[in-house]
């Protein structure tokens, strides 16, 4: 298996990260619409606790793929690219990156501001960043809900890009993330 | 004879100036609050409506007493829904118990301007002897004395029935919640002389 990107493909490593985070995401997602749906109770309260525990799971994980990212090559863009596809490209991967650290970190405000603190799983509490404040607390809550349809949209995007270049530009751009896949040249 | 009864009545002031005071409470500088664990994770909250009716001296402490009620729909967690909870039949029933109660039924003692009250704490149906520590220190505020009356107490919620079904459980919600309080006092009796002071002083008659 190889562990590390190459300048053609994605190692195990940030093809494990990548997908752990689309899972979590999605769990997430899960989560806080079930909360919002339960009665009120104790069961809404820990769904919510569960969400942020693992919003933070998605925070450190994004940091261990960003530093993975720098001590690694990154895969280059086939070179059918037009430029402004190429930039198209790299603008929408950053904003996902941004995302990933910008949903946790609102989330994280959101609660501090509405008075809960943020445990992980009920291992330690994370210091809190801001003093409550409950109007505060609700134009955060709204900034995370908003934020979270921007990343569905370029998130929705992203899944786009993936089957255009796998179905229609026939390249291995999708297939050297997908996870056990190997590349349509066969290249490691 | 006369000098003898004018000598009585003097000394029975001099008792009354010695035994214990009666504060109201300056409801605007006062607070009572307390800090619980959700999810592993401590939260402070505070009561915003409480009366406390405080007869306090160090000299005289058996006729000293406190009148503490609380309502406990006034519950402030700075979230609307776990406020909601807290008042909810499960916690403290606001709708059934209105009220938290504490009344004391003697004091002690332990160190120099530090004491404990022993008292009754009624939430919801339950009522409980506890012992609650604090610090009592008068100053003088632009000529008129005030008291402090400081301290907290460490209570177990499931004792008082604050958590039932669900909320029996302790993983998610710690069983121990800690009390604090700071209460301003103002003398009763002083506001009472200063309105006296205004009004033009009678020469009272000594019979």
């Amino acid at each position: 298996m190889q562990w590390r990107n190459t300048a053609v493909r994605w190692g195990a490593v940030s093809k494990f990260l990548h997908w752990i985070i689309v899972l979590m995401i999605i769990t997430q997602y899960v989560l806080a619409e079930a909360a919002e749906d339960m009665p009120l109770g104790l069961a809404k309260f820990v769904t919510y606790a569960r969400h942020k525990s693992i919003g933070i799971t998605i925070l450190g994980l994004a940091v261990l793929r960003l530093l993975w990212r720098w001590m690694n090559p990154t895969p280059e863009l086939p070179n059918t690219l037009k430029p402004y596809e190429r930039f198209l490209a790299q603008a929408a991967h950053f904003g996902l990156y941004l995302f990933l650290f910008a949903q946790p970190i609102t989330g994280w405000l959101m609660s501090n501001a509405q008075n809960f603190p943020v445990s992980y799983f009920g291992w330690f509490t994370l210091p809190d960043l801001v003093a409550p404040d409950k109007e505060l607390g609700e134009v955060l809550e709204d900034v995370h809900k908003t934020l979270f349809k921007c990343l569905l949209a370029l998130a929705t995007l992203h899944v786009a890009a993936a089957f255009k270049h796998h179905f229609w530009l026939k390249d291995d751009v999708l297939k050297r993330m997908l996870p056990f896949g190997s590349t349509r040249s066969g290249s490691p | 004879m006369k000098q003898i009864i004018a000598a009585l009545i003097l000394s029975a002031g001099a008792g009354t100036v010695l035994g214990a005071t009666s504060y109201t409470m300056d409801a605007s500088k006062s607070s009572l609050g307390f800090t619980a664990n959700q999810s592993g994770g401590d939260f402070d909250g505070q009561f915003e409506k409480f009366t406390a009716r405080i007869v306090f001296a160090d000299a005289d402490l058996a006729g000293s007493s406190f009148n503490v009620e609380v309502e406990t729909g006034s519950v402030n967690t700075h979230d609307d829904d776990r406020d909601t909870a807290l008042r909810g039949e499960d916690l403290f029933h606001v709708s059934k118990y209105r009220q938290a109660r504490f009344v004391t039924t003697g004091f002690t003692r332990k160190a120099p301007g530090t004491y404990e009250a022993l008292g009754k704490l009624t939430i919801r149906d339950v009522t409980r002897d506890i012992r609650v520590p604090f610090t009592f220190s008068t100053t003088t505020e632009s000529g008129q004395t005030v008291a402090w009356l400081k301290g907290g107490v460490t209570l177990d919620r499931l004792d008082y029935g604050v958590g039932q079904g669900d909320w029996k459980d302790t993983t998610w919600v710690a069983n121990e919640v800690k009390v604090k309080f700071s209460l301003r006092l103002l003398p009763v009796t002083a506001t009472a002389s200063a309105e006296l002071a205004v009004q033009p002083a009678k020469p009272r008659p000594v019979k």
